[in-house]
């Protein structure tokens, strides 16, 4: 099972939607006089970096929607980010060259990092709808980028010739809006959106190995997908989705909103869509989605069920019932083994995707489960007990003791959560870590500190999903950084080579470079005590190996 | 209304609950802070199946002079017994009883919905503990115990006088903090036990109930001014004090304190602060392992960005729907507008639809006593 592989250069896709962050507990409790005005006067004294044992991370870029776009209708539509890296423009109908760029950013679903909405959807209103603002449509000479910038002019007949080229692209979107930004430009402006007439785009992924050219797919609340070229809609001056492929016509499968959507690895363009009703459809790409297709009723909505298509020729080619309620968000295994699935329930899925079959799971200790993630080991996922609306595992940053010895490894993660703060913290596996034992028949599960027994005890019969554990039994972990980066809550956080993104609810992106090397050690006394004013910042883990 | 009422009974469709009532409420001026509590208390289904209870088997007993109670269980059967499935009502006998009893309820301002439900739970108790008494003395003095058809269920024999009643509305909403007093000087700890029907939090921006609980249970040092006379020492000492939830409710009523004195101002203000609550919600106590899980049923809310004036609404869910009341109106909205009620995370907002009292309803693993 161990398939360790730090080698990877690639990072994920961490679509995110929040709710319910219980990392608020970090202030003083000033439980009886007049402190209000205090709190307001905060929100103003953001600061451009903060300090982490490994150096000081600086705000570098910030991207968000136009001015002209007017902020929509409060909490009713959130933000999530996708970041997408295009290569040099293959050659024409070729296949895609195996890229060389070991720094490929953004291999969307390697370990992807998924987000678990609390409150049920988030999005299930649409927000008040307006066009796109002035001038993002224009996307003139948006990549200002230094030196990487080869143009390997395949194709110039259309009108923006500059995106042939590589670049680095952030999607976000924004009410009814799509945006794309380019991740290595100062331009706080997006250089493009997308509009969407009928219904807010909710979720979107990115497969950088895309073989054909449509790599991007995006859900829409009405329950529609469209699988797009990211080029193409750069290369395109308009405000309409371009050369799209569209499934789930007008809800036409299933009119439920579309919770996440992800390329399944290794598949050769086969995609999931998540819905609010609990169940997932696999998609192809490549077969033509004008086919209808029909699944037999669900007889027990609390029952896994999967149902293949009946017809070769249909797309969806079929259908998960997954669980009652709505699925938050889905990720897959680096290698396309496992499927995660969270959902309204509060629990957590792993399936063997190839087999059909519910692995393992369990339920979270608040209701709702928010969000897990993938670790660069396939086998190892982090269940956050914290309720917040983003994590995702650091590739890039490597712990200064651990030289990659599998018997002490230390994870690095961020989560982002309703309270506008950044949380990074370092998870040793073989201390922190808490199984998901075994549940004896009958019984209730029983919790052992031995750190030997700290795995997912081989014995389990599949399929078991494990009870909430006992907030006593966990334990608990404090960050080594907690950083107020936005004035709005968070939805979204990825981590590049160079740099951690947030996002926040209302579509503001910010850009934190890594500190660089020769700042690093004159930070090496970086501030670790905060810690303790945070311990009511919980987080439980549990490990499947 | 009619149409209203249609299209609710249209949107749930064959979904409609089986024996299940909704009805708006008529707003009498400035009356929408009762309205908005009682659909909350109404679709409180112990509690409003424990009031219908309560109300038949004492109709019998006849003497029926009219209080709150009494009000509030007519206009409650009144509402249950409808023919048709949807609605409107007017609340107007207890709105009435309400003005006699309370001159601060009497006037047409904008009134504090906390405060009224504060008070409704209060009087409940007063009158069924009064009941109680009468009917314990009568029965002391007369008949055996035993015939007594619809006492409250204390269960406790009749010699503990002193013990305080359980009545029906406290099996509800009662639980027990402890507030816990160390000295600074000799570390006695002092403990003392107070009952509450429902929990008053201050809030922060961009918190949730969980650290607003957890602030409320944080150590708090009593200095200066504020010393604690220790019995020990025989003298005001420095002290720790923390408060804890020693037994939890089974119906657990949150007041988020969102109307604050300040100083500054000399006046109220309305804090439009973020407070994410969510569906379900753990809450520790001191007197068990596992913690106490619940359920969001109901949230009032408070609509307006000052505190003197505005309009209150609720949020409910029943059988797995939520329903929005809004005095006369009802409709049915999807689980996830809910979080458009937590507040604003920003100062100046145009979003003044703020969460206020929130209802929960224990879900707890095993014992339900
Ligand atoms: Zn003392």
């Amino acid at each position: 099972m161990k398939m360790m592989n730090n080698g990877y250069n690639s990072s994920f896709n961490s679509n995110s939607v929040g709710l319910m962050s219980n990392t608020g507990a970090t202030t003083a409790s000033s439980s009886s006089s007049t402190s209000t005005t205090n709190a307001n006067s905060q929100s103003q004294g953001l600061k451009t970096y903060f300090k982490t044992p490994e150096g000081r991370y600086k705000l570098h870029y910030e991207k968000t929607h136009p001015p002209g776009f007017l902020p929509f209708s409060h909490g009713k539509s959130v933000s999530q980010v996708t970041l997408a890296q295009l290569k040099d423009k293959p050659a024409q109908a070729g296949p895609a060259p195996s890229s060389s760029s070991s720094a490929s950013a953004s291999s969307g679903v390697r370990y992807a990092a998924a987000k678990f909405l609390g409150v049920g959807g988030g999005n299930g209103v649409r927000a008040i709808g307006f066009a796109g603002g002035n001038g993002t449509g224009k996307a003139v000479n948006g990549t200002s980028r230094s030196g990487s910038l080869v143009g390997s002019n395949g194709s110039h007949s259309i009108l923006n010739p500059n995106y042939d080229g590589k670049g680095t692209y952030l999607i976000f979107n924004v009410g009814d809006t799509i945006f794309i930004g380019d991740l290595n430009s100062p331009d706080k402006d997006p250089i493009k959106s997308l509009h969407f007439s009928n219904s807010n785009p909710i979720c979107h992924a990115f497969d950088p190995e895309a073989k054909d050219g449509h790599d991007l797919l995006i859900g829409l609340n009405s329950g529609d997908v469209y699988s797009v070229s990211l080029r193409q809609q750069l290369q395109d001056v308009g405000k309409k989705l371009v050369g799209a492929q569209h499934y789930n016509k007008e809800g036409s499968v299933n009119n439920s909103r579309c919770t996440s959507v992800a390329w399944i690895p290794k598949s050769d363009g086969a995609f999931v869509v998540a819905h609010a009703d609990g169940n997932l459809y696999v998609y192809e790409k490549s077969k033509d989605a004008s086919v209808d297709t029909s699944f037999p009723v669900i007889k027990d909505q609390t029952q896994f069920s999967v149902a293949h298509a009946r017809s070769s020729k249909s797309n969806p080619i079929a259908r998960w019932h997954i669980c009652q309620g709505s699925i938050n968000n889905v990720a897959f295994s680096t290698d396309g083994v496992y499927l995660a699935t969270v959902g309204r329930d509060g629990y957590l899925r792993v399936f063997d995707y190839s087999k059909d079959q519910l692995i393992c799971g369990g339920k979270s200790y608040y209701g709702a489960l928010l969000c897990c993630t993938w670790s660069l080991n396939p086998w190892h996922f982090v269940d956050f007990l914290l309720q917040v609306s983003g994590v995702a595992f650091d590739s890039y940053w490597s712990s200064p003791t651990s030289d990659d010895i599998e018997e002490n490894v230390v994870y690095r993660f961020g989560s982002v959560g309703q309270d506008t703060q950044l949380l990074l913290w370092d998870l040793s596996m073989d201390e922190i870590v808490v199984p998901l034992r075994r549940c004896p028949p009958g019984g209730s599960p029983t919790f052992s500190t031995g750190s030997q027994s700290a795995h997912w005890d081989s014995i389990t019969p599949l399929g078991t999903l494990q009870p909430a554990p006992c907030m006593r039994d966990v334990p608990k972990l404090s960050p080594v950084v907690a950083h107020r980066v936005h004035t709005e809550p968070l939805s979204g956080l990825l981590f590049t080579q160079e740099s951690i993104l947030t996002a926040c609810r209302e579509g503001h992106v910010k850009i934190w470079m890594r500190p660089s090397s020769e700042s690093q050690s004159s930070n090496s006394e970086a501030l670790v005590g905060g810690s303790s004013s945070l311990a009511g910042s919980r987080v439980g883990s549990s490990i499947l190996k | 209304m009619g149409a209203t009422g249609s299209k609710l009974e249209k949107a749930l469709g064959d979904q409609f609950p089986e024996g299940e009532r909704y009805f708006g409420l008529e707003n009498f001026g400035n009356t929408c802070y009762c309205n908005s509590v009682l659909q909350a208390l109404y679709f409180c289904v112990p509690f409003r199946e424990q009031l219908l209870d309560y109300y038949s088997n004492n109709k019998s007993i006849g003497d029926a002079e009219e209080n709150l109670l009494t009000c509030l269980a007519d206009l409650f059967t009144q509402i249950s017994s409808q023919k048709k499935k949807t609605g409107v009502i007017a609340p107007k006998r207890f709105v009435q009883r309400l003005k006699k009893q309370n001159e601060i309820f009497r006037s047409y301002m904008h009134q504090d919905a906390h405060e009224f439900l504060n008070f409704l739970l209060n009087e409940l108790v007063d009158i069924l503990e009064k009941e109680a008494h009468a009917i314990k003395s009568d029965a002391e003095s007369s008949s055996p115990p035993e015939k007594i058809s619809n006492g409250p269920k204390t269960g406790q024999a009749n010699g503990a006088q002193k013990e305080p009643l359980v009545t029906w509305v406290h099996k509800n909403f009662q639980g027990l903090l402890t507030n816990e007093t160390r000295c600074l000087r000799c570390e006695t700890v002092t403990a003392r036990d107070e009952t509450f029907l429902d929990l008053s939090l201050d809030i922060e921006q961009n918190s949730s109930i969980t650290s607003c609980l957890k602030n409320f249970s944080s150590t708090e040092t009593l200095n200066a001014e504020d010393k604690f006379f220790c019995d020990k020492c025989c003298s005001l000492q420095e002290a720790q004090k923390r408060m804890k939830i020693k037994k939890p409710p089974h119906i657990l009523v949150i007041h988020l304190k969102r109307f604050k004195y300040i100083e500054q101002l000399g006046r109220y203000k309305k804090l439009l602060y973020r407070v994410v609550f969510p569906l379900e919600l753990k809450l520790s106590n001191t007197m068990e392992d596992a913690d106490s899980e619940y359920s969001l049923f109901a949230v009032v809310v408070h609509v307006g960005s000052g505190p003197n004036h505005g309009h209150y609404v609720s949020l409910v869910k029943s059988h797995n729907h939520w329903l929005f009341f809004d005095d006369e109106n009802v409709e049915m909205i999807d689980e996830s507008v809910v979080q458009t009620f937590f507040g604003s995370a920003q100062e100046y907002s145009s979003n003044t639809d703020h969460g206020y009292i929130l209802f929960y309803e224990s879900i707890g693993t095993g014992n339900k006593s």
